[in-house]
């Protein structure tokens, strides 16, 4: 039964003093899923993924991970795992390839087949040229990208990626979602990723857990999450001719219609169940009053929204941080503390 | 599992080599230092001014001063400046005009030959304590050799004669340093080397991706701890070199020690790797490897009887000296390099630093976390 399992989590808690990073979280991902974690700054992400890898110990509480307890065979763990922490770790004094090749040789994987997958693994992320220079001289995208690839070279069936497109250009991040998914698809890897991005964790996870305070407040697959959310998707009509009222009145009896919103300008915004599909009832019912749509506008709703509803914030409130984070990811952990 | 290890050995030495400066920094500085102490400690007095006034006019005034100004046409430990006025010579000698003011009085003759004491006026500028002494020393054998039994040295009525025997080959002060001077380099190096690496890469933050990989504590340690002993061996070997060179000792005696020498080296590097991991084990901030490197470099130089011998220490010096491993490096050292010594002669010292090296060891094994 175990076997079918890439991570088992109970009750794991970490405390930092006085503050409860992670607070007895539960969660299981099967073999093979793309499982995403979102959730805003300090929510206690990475600090849950540094103990899933072995380098953090829980306060209470067990993981297994790969078939193996972190606690108890941190060993054995990280020879089947492969991690991106959320700073940048690649060492500045040695290139490219090198920082790679090091990374192999941890693992013990023979040279033929390392300097082949490299080459490989470089081409896919776009380092190729760059591969023999100090990593010192790499922009900040480039030494991400290379760390996602370092994070291959032994091949590993378990993947932890901590925010693992942090600072790299939309096209990039298109190119790196691609080969993750690949991954998933055609490796059969499990990947568990932790993102600020909703279009990230839309566009790759099977499922996704909101993560706040320490805690998991919502999980499922983001169609999922989004159904659970009351009012659902928005359309927003632009009303001619009749009075706006006529057509309110008659849509608001209409079956899928949750709340009507009267905006200015003679809008409405109608809160349905499932936008696209309701949207030419939702017209025809204008006609049937004598009212003429103008325009309609559907807004679907968004993991942001489910965000939203379930922390209370948008995620995007917090985004100036993040740089500032990524620049200051060297310092001391106990900074100020 | 080799694999692995002379991976964390091959980062460390690629890092190193790509760093010349620090290279350069860590040989130059123990030969400057060399350079700077053997001169700065063992320079020879000359022409300290010293003010004689001289009242007597009898023989034995005349056979003092002509002994005095002997020694200044000679080694030319002082220069003489003639004042007749005993006031003058004393206020000249405060106000720093003259390091010492010798005045002899009328009656010094007549003491001399007819019963009483003879007495020789001196006043020292023992702020400078050294200078002091020299100027004192030479006076009183000056004065002794008047062949009277006469002021301090009372007690020695018919002088036995002193002959130095030397046991060993002459050693100046200069060449006595380079034992100190080696372990220098091996201090630079292994502060700079092994543990330090740690230091750096958790204040990189890199040190949380070598920590997710199936590398163990045993090949981190001892990884950065043989790449240290590589790097630091050939620093304190060009730098053994260098000072046997400017110093004159003959490099022949160098070679022909050869084993003995490299296994003492080997052994005190290891011994202060290890102290080095011990201290460092947990330490975040390379700044503050910074304050400890100067404070650990005074407190295992200076009491390891490179630059003073320890005998002239005072007991609780002397204690610390006795668990201090640069005070047997620098004693294995000397008894191999000056007093032709061979293994057997420096197994004491090399216990020791085997000891102490095992202690730390397991001390820096013990502190090591293998976590954040
Ligand atoms: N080493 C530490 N010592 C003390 N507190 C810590 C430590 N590491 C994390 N914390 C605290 O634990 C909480 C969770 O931090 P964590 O880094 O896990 O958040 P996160 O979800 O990864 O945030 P972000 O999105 O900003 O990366 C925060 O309140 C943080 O201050
Ligand atoms: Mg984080």
């Amino acid at each position: 039964m175990q076997n079918d399992k890439a991570i088992t989590v109970s009750q794991i808690t970490k405390k930092f003093g006085a503050v409860t990073a992670v607070d007895g979280i539960d969660f299981e991902v099967p073999r093979g899923e793309f499982f995403g974690f979102l959730g805003p700054n300090g929510a206690g992400k990475t600090t849950l993924i540094r103990m899933l890898t072995t380098i953090l110990k829980p306060t209470s509480g067990q993981a297994i991970v790969s078939g193996f307890d972190v606690a108890k065979d941190p060993g054995e763990v990280r020879k089947h795992i492969g991690v991106v922490p959320q700073a940048s770790t690649s060492d500045l004094d040695l290139t490219g390839r090198e920082n790679m090749d090091l990374y192999g040789r941890f693992y013990g994987i023979k040279a033929a087949e390392r300097r082949e997958r490299i080459k490989n693994l470089l081409d896919t992320v776009g380092l190729a040229q760059r591969a023999d220079d100090l990593v010192a001289t790499y922009s900040g995208g480039m030494r991400r990208r290379l760390e996602i690839a370092r994070v291959l070279v032994h091949s590993p069936a378990l993947l932890f990626l901590d925010e693992p497109t942090i600072g790299l250009d939309p096209q990039s991040r298109r190119v790196v979602w691609d080969f993750l998914r690949k991954l998933t698809e055609k490796a059969s890897m499990t990947i568990f990723l932790t993102t600020h991005y909703m279009d990230e964790a839309e566009s790759l996870c099977g499922r996704v857990a909101i993560i706040d305070t320490g805690k998991i407040i919502a999980l499922g697959s983001p169609a999922e999450l989004k159904a659970n959310i009351p009012g659902n998707d928005i359309i927003t009509l632009a009303v001619g001719k009749a009075a706006p009222q006529d057509v309110a009145g008659a849509v608001e009896k209409l079956p899928f219609v949750h709340k009507i919103k009267p905006e200015e300008g003679g809008e409405i915004r109608v809160y349905v169940d499932n936008g696209p599909k309701d949207l030419p009832a939702l017209i025809d019912a204008a006609r049937a009053v004598g009212g003429e749509i103008t325009s309609a506008s559907v807004h679907e709703q968004s993991l942001e929204d489910v965000f939203i509803h379930y922390t209370g914030k948008s995620i995007r409130e917090e985004e100036a941080k993040k740089v500032s984070f990524f620049i200051g990811a060297g310092l001391p952990q106990r900074l100020g503390r | 599992m080799m694999i692995k290890l002379l991976a964390v050995i091959e980062r460390d030495l690629k890092k190193f080599r790509r760093n010349p400066i620090v290279l350069a920094m860590s040989i130059l500085m123990p030969i400057i230092y060399l350079v700077i102490l053997g001169n700065s400690f063992q320079g020879k007095l000359t022409d300290l001014p010293v003010a004689l006034v001289n009242q007597d006019t009898g023989p034995f005034a005349k056979r003092l001063v002509e002994n005095l100004m002997a020694i200044q046409a000679g080694p030319r430990t002082f220069r003489l400046v003639d004042l007749t006025d005993q006031q003058k010579a004393v206020n000249g000698v405060r106000a720093g005009l003259y390091k010492a003011a010798l005045i002899i009085p009328e009656d010094f003759s007549k003491r001399m030959t007819v019963a009483g004491r003879p007495d020789l006026g001196l006043f020292l500028d023992n702020t400078d304590s050294i200078s002091a002494d020299n100027i004192r020393s030479l006076i009183l054998a000056a004065a002794a050799s008047l062949g009277v039994d006469y002021v301090p040295i009372r007690e020695v009525t018919n002088q036995p004669l002193l002959r130095d025997i030397n046991l060993y080959p002459k050693v100046d002060y200069y060449q006595s340093l380079v034992p100190g001077v080696v372990i220098m380099a091996i201090f630079l190096g292994t502060l700079t080397t092994g543990a330090f690496n740690l230091v750096m890469d958790r204040f990189l933050g890199i040190d949380e991706s070598y920590l997710l990989t199936p590398l163990t504590k045993a090949d981190i340690v001892s990884g950065l701890i043989i790449s240290g002993l590589g790097i630091t061996l050939m620093n304190a070997g060009l730098v053994f070199a260098v000072s046997l060179l400017i110093t004159g000792i003959p490099i022949s005696r160098g070679l022909l020690n050869f084993v003995p020498l490299f296994i003492i080296v080997a052994l005190t590097t290891l011994c202060l790797l290890s102290l080095m991991f011990a201290i460092l084990g947990r330490i975040k901030h390379p700044r503050i490897v910074g304050v400890l490197s100067g404070f650990l470099n005074v407190i295992l130089f200076f009491p390891s009887g490179s630059v003073y011998p320890i005998a002239s220490f005072p007991g609780w010096l002397k204690g610390f000296a006795a668990i201090n491993p640069e005070a047997y490096a620098v004693d294995a050292l000397k008894s191999v390099l000056f007093k032709g010594a061979g293994m057997t002669g420096v197994m004491g010292d090399l216990m020791f630093l085997v000891l102490f090296t095992a202690v730390m060891m397991t001390l820096s094994i013990l502190t090591f976390k293998r976590t954040l």
